[in-house]
């Protein structure tokens, strides 16, 4: 295996998007096709008494009109089965689908979404999350323990599921500490808000249903196609075409039912097409809103002794994937530091809210920006630099972490050293602008996943693989591992994805997971070939197969650089005998083990597989008349293994920055007292512009990380994510006398803040 | 539903007279009707096309805008940057290049949004608009035209041909800033325009400070005479500024802001205003829009 000598490489779907003739699920037509639209139940919570579909069935060009009445009672949900296709008797949040129309034009179909007669018998509105676990709160669903759910999760009441991590005596601990910080931090909900709003496209052929969705997990939708509508998974195809952003958003399984069942009613193509408000409104995949409390134990030398810590989530209406949050709030409330003793209780509390899910690293903004708040709070009890204080206290190879796992190679101390030196911590700065440093962590996942790679007569190849692109440029550096394990150019390789029909299972654009677990099966499909090449090689250059090298597009006889043959004529000879196919999987690195902890509610979250680390650190300028903040620099220093792919990580580090910097100060949904969002749209939800984009200077520590991916690879897609809105609340911290403990930290309330 | 394009200002004055609605940038009527703010008319006429309505000319009586000037027109062109900055500021700020490119002065003003950039520029210089109909052509000053948000004292049938703005004293300067949350796509908060002519002594002379984002429409600052005139543009009369325009704002609270942040924010802008305005004046060359000069979120 030669590394290639492209660090700069460029991804292979760019042209195409870049000159508009990529083709987006939207722009899909096919003969004959409907439009779909919903009937959404527009009040948080209530009980359906009247559902009448007449009016809208009669109007003209109509062709369907389905309810829960019309599809299987089936409950689904990855860890709580609590959801349907179509409300059943009772609505709990203003997105939920009551009815779906398809008609000959979405005008139309508008229309009679809006015929159809829903009445309603209001039911209490559960929105405030820490009334919601209180014993005398309404229930957001009242006969849940029926529901069935993963054997881990623990439901009491609205608490959907709980989690704790305990390690050491926390009570004895803070006894020991010279001083007690506490402190609460409040996070409202917000998006991934992809560009793209989420489309799907439907067509039966017999009994076999074929569908076009902008899906970031083509098999996961597969799936609730198939459990909801009873089929097996053989006669249900997921294709994705070009994906227009995701950021978790379009994780999970969301329409792909609906607009099937409406094509198999109607026997049409239907297409759903959202519009930005629905984008906003519907989806289960909110980043969730949530209440921290923490307490941190001190020794004056600066030791941490203790940390306690209360968390609540916003589950929202349905859980969705949010079950594991929980313990993975729990772990970033811990935070990678060397904490003896350490009690944290998280719940995920069931409201009227839209459902929250798995949005760019899920829970670990909002948490780390809590602790890494609290932390510049500690340090300054003790009078410590922050930087100090946390060089002092962060883990290290070797150390245990605060649940009980013991790292090999890490580079967390050295992420601190690489980041602050990037922005000059500690240089004189105008009275108006700081420098606020955080630190953050986040788990590899290491799942199943496979690909297959062929090499045809004429030398090309192709990887054909599970794995889903939603903007990240993952994928394409699939084409890179190849290359180098067969020594080839990444660009004889063209990619075939996205389709569950031609491809085999990958848990698709979630977790960070696609070069962690996808180039693993992309290495071992290609080995398979490499060792058919070598055989080939061998017999034409009568030498042994082990001394045959695979590089520059050719093979040859190690030490006899003459003895040579190119890859493309054994290929060719491939053709006309044994073909040249590879599949590979390879297995999954085992959870590393836990020792002196114990967790209730254990949903695999306390032990992170290979972790990232990362330490950002943030040069900012607050306006003092109006609270506004201006993010100048960012010095982002990742620890994510080896990064084999340059310029797809270094749009990463860049995209996960924004998006924290968004998180921090203007990205917040607003609600009104009956649950529903008040901000739904890109006017009044303020996501960051390129005009805002600061300078972002990225360094990557590159250490040999035990259970890693790929040549060493760990995840990247969230870990930028996570420490930006932390390390911008240090900042300002410095400038207003305080931290603003409340997320996204508005202008206003920052000017609240100045003058309390 | 009827859809004509316009060759003349004639035959847009007619489809108006037969009750069509103009267009032009389509800047708010197009994305008003999707965001089911109001229904697209069921008459539209295109004006987009009447290039006599563009032009931006300078003559003896002041400044006359044709009300299909675009903010990229006026953002760049030398007389408005030179003369009248502050529209140059505002017309800097609005939107995206793709807003600035199709939105139009005159679209701006009909659609009368308290919002709108552009308005507290015009209203500091005093600006006429001209509107015609079939049955003639008249002059209405913009208090008189804006009657409250979205709404404006022109018949159905008049169509907006230009504003035109006085001519501008020897040392003159304007300035417009506002409080916006982020950079590109955003939409004033708060904003505030000011108008400063300076005595030869460098006192200030005459000012004006209008208001945007704090009232059902536009609204000028009154009583600022007593407080300014004959006096230097410094830390009091700025901060007399910043007083007058908070007192006599009347912001509503929303998504966007609470009317008490609202209140003291433009205040802020008021006197970032008058001190930029002030700057000009006295001939100091600050950069279009003021708004990234003094890198509003940065320093006053």
């Amino acid at each position: 295996m030669t590394p290639t000598t492209q660090p700069r490489f460029v991804r292979a779907d760019g042209p195409d998007k870049v000159t508009g003739s990529g083709r987006y699920t939207a722009d899909l037509t096919l003969t004959g096709m409907l439009a779909a639209k919903f009937r959404y139940a527009d009040v948080s919570h209530a009980r359906i008494t009247k559902l009448d579909t007449t009016a809208a069935l009669a109007i003209p060009g109509v062709f369907a009109v389905l309810t829960a009445a019309d599809v299987p009672d089936v409950h689904f949900g990855p860890f709580v089965a609590d959801r349907t296709l179509f409300a059943r008797d009772v609505v709990r949040f203003e997105g939920e689908v009551v009815a779906a129309v398809a008609a000959i034009t979405p005008e139309v179909a508008q229309r009679a979404a809006d015929a159809i007669v829903v009445e309603y018998e209001a039911l209490p509105v559960i929105t405030d999350i820490e009334d919601a676990l209180g014993a005398g709160s309404p229930l957001v669903h009242t006969g849940w323990s029926d529901y069935g759910a993963a054997d881990p999760v623990v439901r009491d009441r609205n608490d959907a599921s709980f989690s704790s991590i305990t390690k050491g005596d926390v009570d004895a601990g803070l006894a020991e500490a010279d001083h007690i910080v506490e402190s609460r931090y409040v996070a409202d909900g917000c998006h991934a808000a992809p560009i793209e709003p989420r489309a799907v496209l439907a067509q039966w052929e017999g009994d076999k249903v074929t569908i076009w969705t902008s899906t970031q997990v083509p098999f996961d939708a597969r799936a609730g196609v198939c459990e909801t509508l009873e089929l097996p998974a053989n006669r249900v195809r997921i294709i994705v075409a070009h994906l227009g952003g995701g950021f978790g958003g379009k994780c999970g399984f969301h329409y792909e039912a609906h607009v099937a069942a409406l094509a198999k009613a109607t026997k049409r193509p239907v297409r759903l097409l959202f519009s930005r408000r629905e984008e906003f409104l519907a989806p289960d995949r909110r980043r969730e809103g949530m209440v921290i409390d923490i307490t941190t134990g001190v020794r004056n030398d600066g030791t941490i002794t203790a940390r306690k810590a209360w968390i609540a989530i916003d589950n929202g209406a349905y859980t969705a994937d949010a079950g594991f949050f929980p313990q993975l709030a729990a772990m970033h409330v811990a935070g990678p530091y060397k904490i003896p003793n350490v009690h944290v209780d998280a719940h995920l509390v069931y409201t009227n809210h839209q459902p929250s899910g798995s949005v760019r690293a899920p829970t670990a903004p909002q948490t780390c920006w809590a602790l890494e708040s609290h932390t510049d709070e500690v340090a300054a009890a003790v009078g410590m630099d922050p930087v100090a204080f946390r060089r002092l206290n962060a883990v290290d190879t070797g150390a245990v972490g605060p649940s009980g796992q013991t790292y090999g190679e890490i580079g967390v101390q050295q992420c601190i050293e690489e980041a602050t030196k990037l922005v000059g911590y500690g240089q004189t700065l105008p009275d108006d602008e700081a420098i606020g440093v955080a630190i953050g962590w986040w788990p590899s996942f290491a799942v199943p996943s496979g690909a297959y790679l062929k090499l045809d007569g004429d030398g090309s190849g192709q990887i054909i693989t599970g794995a889903q692109e939603c903007g990240t440029g993952a994928v394409m550096t699939l084409r890179q591992l190849a290359a180098d394990e067969l020594g080839m150019d990444p660009e004889n390789f063209e990619l075939v994805y996205q389709d569950t029909s031609v491809a085999p299972y990958d848990m698709g654009a979630t977790g960070s997971q696609t070069l962690f677990n996808n180039g693993r099966a992309v290495v071992a499909a290609a080995g398979q070939v490499a060792e058919q090449l070598r055989k080939l090689a061998a017999e034409f250059l009568e030498a042994a197969p082990g001394d045959i090298v695979l590089a520059d597009g050719h093979a040859h006889v190690a030490g006899s650089p003459s003895s040579t043959v190119s890859i493309a004529e054994l290929a060719g000879i491939a053709a006309g005998g044994e073909l040249l196919i590879g599949h590979g999987s390879g297995a999954p690195p085992a959870a590393p083990p836990l020792a002196g902890s114990s967790c209730v509610g254990d949903l695999g979250m306390a032990s992170f597989v290979a972790p990232q680390f990362s330490c950002h650190a943030v040069r900012v300028r607050l306006d003092r008349d109006t609270g506004v903040v201006r993010v100048l620099e960012v010095g982002a220093a990742h620890d994510s293994g080896t990064i084999i792919n340059e310029l797809g990580a270094l749009g990463q580090v860049e995209g996960g920055v924004m998006m924290g910097v968004g998180q921090a100060l203007t990205e917040g949904t607003q609600y009104d007292d009956q649950g529903r969002q008040r901000n739904a749209g890109l006017l009044e939800y303020k996501l960051q512009t390129c005009a805002d984009t600061p300078v972002i200077r990225t360094h990557f520590v590159q250490i040999n990380t035990p259970d890693a991916g790929p040549r060493g690879a760990k995840g990247l897609a969230e870990a930028p994510n996570v420490a930006t809105a932390a390390a911008i609340s240090n900042a300002l911290a410095k400038l207003v006398g305080k931290p603003v403990r409340r997320l996204p930290m508005t202008a206003e309330r920052v000017w609240e803040a100045m003058q309390s | 539903m009827s859809f004509t394009i316009a060759t003349s200002i004639e035959d847009a004055l007619a489809a108006l007279a037969a009750g069509a609605r103009p267009v032009a940038g389509g800047s708010d009527l197009v994305v008003g009707a999707r965001h089911g703010k109001a229904p697209l008319p069921d008459s539209i006429v295109a004006i987009d096309r009447l290039s006599e309505l563009s032009t931006i000319t300078l003559t003896d009586d002041g400044l006359r805008i044709g009300a299909l000037a675009t903010h990229a027109a006026m953002m760049l062109d030398a007389t408005i940057v030179a003369s009248y900055s502050a529209l140059a500021d505002a017309s800097a700020l609005v939107g995206s290049p793709a807003t600035r490119n199709v939105g139009t002065l005159g679209g701006n003003v009909m659609n009368a949004s308290p919002a709108m950039d552009t308005g507290a520029p015009l209203l500091v210089f005093g600006a006429m608009v001209e509107l015609r109909s079939t049955s003639g052509t008249r002059s209405v000053s913009l208090p008189d035209l804006w009657v409250g948000p979205g709404s404006t004292s022109a018949a159905a049938d008049e169509l907006c041909i230009a504003l035109v703005l006085a001519k501008r004293p020897a040392r003159s300067g304007s300035a417009y800033v506002r409080l916006e949350y982020r950079r590109a796509m955003e939409i004033a908060v708060v904003g505030a325009a000011a108008s400063v002519t300076l005595n030869d002594d460098g006192t200030a002379g005459h000012v004006a400070v209008a208001l945007t984002a704090v009232a059902p429409t536009i609204v000028a600052v009154g009583g600022l005479d007593a407080a300014l005139i004959g006096r230097p543009v410094d830390e009091d009369t700025l901060a007399a500024v910043a007083r007058a325009a908070a007192e006599q704002s009347a912001p509503i609270s929303d998504l966007r802001a609470s009317d008490s942040y609202r209140r003291h924010c433009v205040g802020v802008m008021a006197r970032r205003a008058v001190e930029a305005a002030g700057r000009r004046a006295g001939g100091e060359a600050i950069a279009i829009p003021v708004n990234r000069a003094y890198g509003i979120g940065a320093s006053r």
